[in-house]
Formats: structure tokens, sequence, C-alpha cells
């Protein structure tokens, strides 16, 4: 039974990583309506901004966080300024956003590898002896972790009920047409769904690179699928749902992995999407304007 | 026998290698309009299939295991191959195709993709994991006894002969009524269906076959190269495949074929030209993959349809099946 | 099937959208050889019902009967094969084929497109091309867009699309045809022309439901009209009677279209 109360706690580790990564893409999806396939490279950005603010600059740890995920909203408003928005512009049909971000993928992927180099990195945090938290048994970073992706679900609820932003992102997922001729700047609204994605992606790769052993150029997008995985048992373009998924997603990896041979456990997590797209392919909480 | 004809052989291999698969992405996205993610996953399966089929029974002592091992002649496991990555583009197919949205199938493709290749990476016992096949046998080595070199050469017609045949298929399949209306469904698949075709099986069927081509690309590479490890089932295998078909231009088989000639060349030759820059082994890929990612998002920005864009259908049928017309609209 | 079936039977179909009910318990049957025209206010859910008897959106109550056929829940391309064809609001041309193309797609029955045809005798693909391009382009000769019909489709200005969507639908041999608002942004001229299209059309056969805001129209070419309003049939009958129906005078905002109809 304990290892049981355990996985779940690891289980809510894993879903804290997920929500944070699955939130951000579903808010930019929701807002461009095209999947960013570069936003596995988002999230290996993310860890080696901060990786390299930490162990280069000597700076603190949360500051090398926070310089991190900022890094990864400005590399996203970038992205869509430089080479989405050229697309989107001139009209083009959407899949060849889906090849373009296809490419950006490449293009990030490489540059980390040009710039870091293939061997992997890790995150020296210091004190990392497990705590006992009532069932569960959790180090310090974890329980941060799962403190910030909590702050950061709030934060991006707020976001979409309580700000002029939020409910034109709503808005804009909803309804493009409708929200177009009531005066909310596109151009401005997508380019802060970007900077937040791209920020919550900075977050989301330097949790995972902090929960994990260590990290190479291809970690971010080596965890992109269970990302889909995430949003789409959740519904695609709906935040909430993306939060549901990442639970759901999160906790069937890490409580499987108490049953059945770890390796699997990701593969498990597929399973869970492959049954979903067969029975319910718009996710459990659908989106609005998302056919 | 000179290097430079044994690399120009090896190259021309390589060449018509691609050629084949390109065709496959085409038939699959450039007729059909599917978004296939994983391409490379179908090549990787005829890869494997063909060389556990063209192996012998796995040597206890050298470490390497895999299943079957039945050691079948040319052209047995390449057709093997083909058929094996066709069953899975099948399965793929029925799973993904009309659900919602193009970028579902994107997103399930690429999905499937990467659990196979961590199933196949860490069931050892299936294709010796992520060490991958060595040692496969080349075709008809065994009846020609060739060296190393006179061997490439030869291999040419082998993978040559295939090419032309598959050439014909596609060709054939783009110019039918089949073709067609696989065009019509990539245009719009609602308006498709509205007028009674039943576009998840003719759609189902573009996937099966592209995914055929995809898997007798793979078994050819696998006999030339004689391995085939998870090292080269990478997405960027895939993307560029997307690319030679984009840059070449889709829907047209001779524009993969001019795509499928530039990335090549691009490939082979285009860091022999780059300073070598010292304490930096993996730079120099790194930065080819970066020109080819950037590269194919601007000519997708401004040449759209490629460098042979598709040839508009000519109706001889035209003057012979409505004569009058013909002459009461003399232009 | 005897002459008494009507050949479309709409029997209280009912689709909603989350809350809304778009279609909330309609009714009506259209007979063989009307030329009959479904009305009403915008968000009545006209299109919505073209969508449920085309088969292109599930029905969530209630059955659709074609020649006195079931073909509630069937698939949309099952019911197009059946002979049911409908057309869209906007025009939708397959863009990248040529205007003679998008008719010979439209064509039922090409044997060329069986798998086994297509790869392994492909001369049964070609005789029977030689035919349909014979008859594709005596209908683009009828239409109008003969001189089209090398050209991409896309090229086509928006008022040719408009002929191409209809003689697309044509080249589908239909027994009956649902246009969704053919008339939609086109000019009195070719208004006109696709009027007498329509007509010539229906005595050769084929039996039409009209999807239309145009009142004139359907006031002049219309024998049978259904009204719609939040998605309940309201009324039906000829437009002379309708007009002076209360409830249905009061379905469009205050009759001003009525009666801008009538004068």
């Amino acid at each position: 039974m304990s290892i049981l109360w355990l996985s779940i706690g690891f289980g809510f580790v894993t879903a804290s990583v997920l929500a944070l990564a699955s939130v951000g893409l579903s808010l930019q999806f929701g807002v461009t309506n095209y999947v960013n396939f570069a936003y596995g490279s988002f999230l290996t950005l993310g860890a080696y901004f901060a990786w390299t603010t930490l162990t280069g600059g000597h700076l603190p740890l949360w500051l090398a966080i926070v310089i991190g995920a900022l890094g990864v909203g400005v590399v996203g408003v970038l992205s869509d300024r430089i080479v989405f928005r050229s697309f989107t512009r001139s009209g083009f049909p959407l899949f060849y956003l889906l090849i373009v971000s296809f490419g950006l993928s490449l293009i990030l992927g490489n540059v980390v590898q040009g710039v870091w180099g293939p061997s992997p990195q890790f995150f020296a945090v210091v004190s990392q002896f497990p705590l006992h938290i009532g069932p569960f048994l959790l180090t310090p970073a974890q329980l941060v972790i799962i403190g910030v992706a909590g702050v950061s679900m709030v934060g991006v609820h707020l976001l979409l009920t309580r700000t002029r932003l939020g409910k034109a992102m709503r808005a804009m997922s909803d309804n493009p047409a409708l929200a177009q001729v009531s005066g909310i700047d596109i151009n401005r609204v997508t380019t802060w769904a970007w900077f937040i994605s791209g920020t919550l992606a900075g977050l989301a790769g330097i949790a995972l690179a902090i929960s994990t052993a260590s990290f190479e150029p291809a970690f971010g997008e080596n965890f992109l699928f269970i990302i889909f995985a995430a949003v789409i048992v959740g519904g695609i373009g709906q935040p909430y749902g993306a939060m549901l998924g990442a639970v759901l997603i999160g906790m069937v990896t890490e409580v499987s992995a108490a049953f059945i041979d770890p390796a699997y456990s990701t593969d498990l997590a597929f399973v869970v999407l492959i049954i979903m797209l067969l029975l319910r392919p718009q996710g459990l909480i659908p989106a609005q304007g998302k056919a | 026998m000179s290097a430079v004809v044994f690399y120009l052989a090896t190259i021309v291999n390589y060449f018509f290698i691609y050629n084949i698969l390109a065709w496959g992405l085409n038939i699959q996205f450039g007729y059909a309009g599917i978004l296939d993610f994983t391409y490379i996953t179908f090549m990787a399966v005829g890869a494997y299939v063909a060389g556990v089929t063209s192996l012998g029974p796995p040597q206890p002592g050298t470490g390497v295991v895999y299943i079957l091992g039945w050691h079948l002649p040319f052209p047995i496991p390449i057709l093997l191959g083909g058929l094996a990555a066709a069953a899975l583009g099948l399965v793929v197919g029925l799973l993904a195709i009309n659900r919602l949205r193009s970028d579902y199938l994107a997103i399930v493709t690429l999905s499937v993709g990467i659990i196979l290749y961590s199933l196949v990476g860490n069931l050892t016992n299936l294709f010796d994991g992520f060490d991958g096949l060595v040692g496969v046998p080349e075709p008809l080595n065994g009846q020609v006894h060739l060296g190393v070199n006179t061997y490439t050469i030869f291999y040419m017609a082998v993978t040559g002969a295939v090419m032309v045949l598959l050439w014909f298929v596609a060709q054939r399949l783009l110019r039918s009524p089949l073709g067609r209306t696989m065009r019509a469904i990539r245009e719009d698949v609602d308006v498709a269906e509205a007028f009674g075709k039943n576009t998840f099986r003719i759609r189902l069927w573009a996937m099966v076959i592209g995914c055929f081509y995809a898997g007798v690309g793979g078994a050819l590479l696998v006999g030339f190269v004689g391995a085939f490890s998870p090292d080269g089932w990478s997405t960027l295998e895939t993307f560029i495949i997307w690319a030679i078909l984009l840059i070449g231009g889709r829907g047209n088989n001779w524009g993969s074929v001019l795509g499928s000639f530039l990335v090549v060349a691009v490939l082979s030759e285009a860091t022999r030209y780059l300073p070598a820059i010292p304490n930096n082994a993996f730079l120099e890929p790194a930065l080819r993959n970066m020109v080819i990612g950037a590269g194919l998002i601007v000519v997708l920005r401004f040449r759209p349809q490629g460098l042979l864009p598709e040839r508009k259908a000519n109706f001889s049928e035209v003057r012979t099946a409505a004569p009058g017309l013909e002459a009461s609209h003399a232009d | 099937m005897p002459t008494d079936t009507p050949i479309l039977e709409v029997d209280a179909i009912v689709r909603h959208f989350g809350g809304l009910q778009a279609v909330d318990g309609c009714s009506f049957a259209i007979q063989k050889g009307m030329l009959a025209a479904l009305i009403g206010p915008n968000g009545a859910g006209k299109t919505t019902l073209v969508n449920l008897v085309a088969g292109a959106l599930p029905l969530h109550g209630g059955r659709v009967l074609f020649e006195g056929t079931d073909i509630s829940g069937w698939p949309p391309h099952r019911i197009a094969a059946r002979g049911l064809v409908r057309t869209f609001q906007i025009s939708r041309e397959w863009a990248q084929l040529t205007v003679l193309e998008n008719l010979l797609v439209a064509a039922p029955g090409q044997q060329g497109e069986q798998l086994w045809n297509a790869l392994l005798r492909p001369s049964v693909g070609r005789q029977q091309d030689r035919k349909l391009v014979a008859r594709a382009l005596d209908t683009l000769d009828t239409f109008g867009l003969y001189a089209m019909r090398n050209e991409y489709a896309v090229t086509l200005s928006g008022g040719q699309k408009r002929l191409l969507e209809l003689a697309r639908a044509v080249m589908s041999q239909p027994k009956m045809l649902l246009l969704d608002e053919p008339m939609a942004g086109v000019n009195p001229a070719l208004t006109e022309q696709l009027a007498a299209h329509i007509e010539s059309l229906r005595q050769g056969g084929i039996t039409f439901l009209l999807v239309e805001h145009n009142l004139e129209f359907v006031e002049q070419s219309c024998d049978h009209v259904v009204v719609m309003a939040l998605g309940r049939t309201l009324a039906t009958g000829v437009m002379a009677e309708l007009r002076t129906n209360p409830e249905v005078v009061g379905a469009y905002l205050g009759g001003d279209v009525v009666e801008r109809a009538a004068g």
C-alpha cells in the first residue's frame, strides 16, 4: 500500500511538470489554432538557459529559473514574429504551420546541440534528502515543483477569468471571427499568448530537468509526446482540460510504474491516448470552436 | 576501381533510395493530403523486417539478439519489409485517419513513432534494442560474390530496378481516376464525402501504399549499409524526406527526384566547404541540420508549390470525346 | 417507391449544440419533382438542417427518409451515392484541380477509382473517362464554363464558381439536390441564369430543395415553400399564401422582408 502512496506522490510531480507544459501548449493553440511542434525545444531551451545562468553566471537558483523561463517566453515571441506570423499573415493553410513548426524544432534542437554540445548535463541541487509529507516521500525540489505548478495554474486561471487579456484569449479561442470584429487586438493577444506559452514551457523544462537525473539536447522533444497525450486526453485547446489531462496522465505513468516495468510506463500513457482517441476524440473537456 | 567511382556509386544508391522514400510520402501527402510526421518509423520497420528475414538465426556469443532470422533470399526480405510497413500503416491509419483535425493525425503519427522507437529500444529481444542489427547480408551477394566496391555499383542496378518499378506504379496511380479523387480529397475532404466518395477508405489506401514505399526504401537501405539501429531513426530523417518532397514539389513525382538530388547533394557536399572548427565535431552536423530546417522554411514561405509544381492534367481525350464542342469553341 | 411516397421526408429531427437547440423537432416532406424552398430568418437552423439531412452532422433525434428508405445516421458519402446531393453555402471548389477534373471527380460509378483497377487495369478508368469527359464537357458548355475547362478551379471568378458548384452537382446525376443558398452574393444577371438552369434541370427530373433568402426568386420559381423558425417548421405551402400567414410574417422582423418580396 505504501508503494501506491509513494507513486501517487510522484504522480503529483509528473502531473505538475505536465500541467505547466500542457497549459502552455493549450493556451497558444487556443489563440493561434495550430499546434507548435517546436514546443518540445522550448522546454529544452528553458532547462539550458537556467542551467547556464546557474553554472556560468553563478546566480541563485530561483533567479536562474526566472531568467530561464522568461528567456523561453522571449523565444516564443520571436518564433511567432520571425517565423510563424510571416505565414499566417499571408494566408497559408494551417498544415503549412505544422510543417514549419516541425522545421523550427529541428533548428532549435540543433542550436542547443551546437552551443552546448550533446553530452548530458545536470542540475546540481543541494539537499536532495526526501521529506515525509503524509504518506508521500518527496524531495524539497519536487515540493517546489508542485508548488510552482500549483501557483502557475492559479495564475493562469486568474489570467483567463479576471484580466482583459485572458478574456480576449478565451474569445479568440472560442470564436476567432467574432473576436476579430469585436475590436480585440489580435496581434497583441497573439504575442502575449506566445510569451506565456514560452514561459510556461521554460518552467516545465526546468522542472523536468531538475526532477530527472540529467538532461540532454533532445530531452524536451522526447517529452513532447507525453504533453500531447495530456493535451488531447484533456481536450485540445482547453487549458482546464490540459490541467485535467496532466493530472490523469501524470498519475497513470507514475502509479503504473509501481506495478509494471517502469520502462513501459510512458507507453501506458500512450495507450490511454489511443483509447481516448477511439472513444472520445474531443477529449474530456472539449473546447468550443475547435472542431 | 577508383575511389571517385565508388563514392559516386554510393551517392547514386542513396539518391535512388531517397526517390523511393519521397514518392511514398508524396502518395500520402502530395496525392491525398495525409500529414504523416513519422514516415521514418515505417522505413525503420521495413529495414528491421528485411534485416531479420535476411539474416540467419542469431549466433550465441555475439551479443546480438533478434527475432526470426529466416535467411531468406532476395527479393523476399524487401517485399516483407514493404508489407510489414504497410501493415503498420494500416493500423495507424485505422486509428488516426478521419479524426477531426489534421493536427490530430500529425500528433498521433508522431506519437506512434516515438512509442515504437521506445519499444524497439527496450524490447531487446526484438531487434537487438538500441544497438541494432549488424551484419545484414547484402542482397544477391551470396550468388555474385563481389568485392565491396564492385558490389556498390551492382547494387545500383538493384535499387535502380526497384525504383523504376515503383515509379511506374506511382505515376499510374496519379494519372488514374483514383489519383484524381485522392487529390480532390486533399483539396476538400467534406466536399468529396458529399459527392459519394468513401474518403476514409481512399485515404487509408494512400497511407498504406505510401508506407509500403517507405518499407521498401528501408529494406533497400539496410541491404546496402548492412546495419540499422535506432540512431538512424530520428525525426531528422522524416524531416529530410519532407524537405525533399516540399522543395521538389508535392504532387509531382519528378519534383521528388529533383528534391532528393538536391538534398543528397547538399548533405554530402555542403560540409566540404565549411571551415574546420576545432573542438566541435558535433557542430558540423548541427549546422547542416539547421541549414536544412531554415532552408525548408524559406522555400515554404516563398515558393510553397516547390521547384516543380504539380503538372496540370492533360486530357487528350478531349478532342476525341467532343469534336462538336471543340469545333464550336475553336479559340 | 410508390408514387405517393415523398422523395424526402424529415421526421421530427433534433440537433443541439451544447445547450442550444439548433433544430428542435423539425418535420416536412418534399414530393418528387418539386422545386421547393426552405426559408426562414437567420438562426432558424436551415443550414444545420441541410447538414443533418446530408449526413454531415449526426442526428440527435428523429429520422430522415429518402425515397422511403431511412437514411438516418448514414455517412455523407453513402447518402450522396443514393442520389441525394448537397452543395455548400460558400463555393467549395477543389482548388488545385482543373474545372474539368472537378466535374470528373463528381461523377459517380467511375470504376477506375477502385484500387485494383487503378493499379493493374488502367484501361478501365481510361475508357470510362472518355465517356465522362464527353458528358462533363457538355455540362460545362451548358453552364458557360467550357472555356475554363482546363483552368484550375481556384482561378474562376466568384460567379463562375457558383456555376461550377451547380455544374458539379449536376454531374453527379442526382435524384434530388439540396442547394444551400445558391444565389448568395450573386449578381442579378447571374441569378437569372442560375434560376433558368435550375428550372431546366427540374424539367429533366431532378427534385430541388433550396435554402434561400432571395424571396423574389422563391415566389417566382418555387412551387412549395417550407418556413423554418427557431429550429422548427413554422408553416408550409405556396409563397402567396404564406405571405399572409401572420406567424410567418411575425417570424421575419416586422414583416419587412415579406413586404419587399411582394412589392
